[in-house]
């Protein structure tokens, strides 16, 4: 997979890693910006409140 | 067995075909490199998935950098600014005790026993406001009182991990340890007389105006905070009881009171 990423990159072996961090820090940016916030209500980790039976907080 | 002397050569002699190798139109002698032949189906299916394998374990590291760093540095931030908002209102005249500020917030929690600093109070318990790095006072599944009230318990929540994590240490809180909140014009000083280490998150009696699990039995003016427990995840809750010492005027110069001293 990374290997078939790492062919299909255009240009030498230093434009290609400069290439792949970019695209390696997109991927760190869209999961922090877009993705975790999504998954963090979903996940049990961070519920401080105490609630009646069934509501979420 | 090795000459010492020739070690050297052997690991600096096997870069120089290792950078050429790359370029696949040069005539390569094929049968000495095995790593050109086609690989199997099998081959390249068992090096996908273990290729998914650590990218999933890759990111699940991120979330959890993300939710006990990043979470903090964003919430830090917008809690520093609410906070100082309210502040800038008190200068100018707005809020107090008879006419809270609702919207921005009625004051300010300190604990030193937790060392972190003052903690912006604000009405509600929901998620999305919690998540600023705030403690929010209940209004639901039991309203609590304001610490203004002649009797009734002030609950509030924060989160322990992440998101600010403003009660992370709240297990250091100790019988006798003191709860500043602070509003415009009074310093309301609690001390904390019971703790309850672990219960359900169901066990709504403890927002109760007298809970009893804290031992009390008559109407008084309590503090209750509350928050997740065990530590980075939220199976059970843990409550903190104060009940309300004594109360100080705010003079001009905002001078704290011994506890905070």
């Amino acid at each position: 997979m990374y290997g078939w990423i790492w062919r299909h990159l255009p240009g030498n072996v230093w434009v290609r890693a400069v290439v792949a961090l970019v695209l390696a820090l997109a991927v760190v940016f869209v999961l922090f910006q877009y993705v975790f916030p999504w998954a963090e209500p979903i996940l049990p980790f961070g519920d401080a409140t105490v609630t009646g039976a069934g509501g979420r907080p | 067995m090795v000459d010492p002397e020739s070690e050297p050569s052997g690991p600096a002699a096997e870069p120089e075909p290792a950078v050429s190798e790359p370029e696949p139109s040069e005539p390569e002698p094929a049968p000495a490199v095995p790593r050109l032949r086609p690989r199997s189906r099998t081959a390249s299916a068992v090096s996908v998935f273990g290729e998914l394998l650590i990218t999933a374990g890759l990111v699940l590291g991120l979330f959890v950098v993300y939710s006990l760093w990043w979470t903090n540095v964003l919430a830090d931030r917008e809690a520093t600014k609410q906070g100082n908002e309210v502040r800038d209102g008190w200068a100018d005249g707005r809020g107090g005790p008879g006419a809270l500020d609702i919207k921005n917030g009625i004051g300010f929690l300190h604990v030193p026993a937790m060392k972190n600093g003052e903690v912006l109070v604000k009405k509600g318990t929901d998620l999305k406001s919690l998540n600023n790095g705030v403690a929010g006072y209940y209004t639901d599944p039991v309203k609590s009182a304001l610490p203004s009230a002649k009797q009734g318990n002030f609950s509030l929540a924060a989160h322990r991990d992440g998101h600010g994590a403003k009660f992370h240490n709240i297990h250091k809180l100790k019988t006798g340890d003191a709860i500043v909140f602070e509003t415009k014009d009074t310093w309301y000083v609690y001390k904390v007389f019971k703790d309850l280490p672990q219960t359900s998150k169901y066990n709504v009696d403890v927002l109760k105006p007298i809970p009893k699990e804290s031992g009390k039995k008559k109407p008084g003016r309590y503090l209750t905070l509350t928050t997740c427990t065990p530590l980075y995840t939220s199976d059970y809750r843990y409550i903190v009881w104060a009940e309300l010492e004594r109360t100080e005027k705010v003079d001009e110069n905002r001078t704290k009171p011994d506890e905070l001293r």
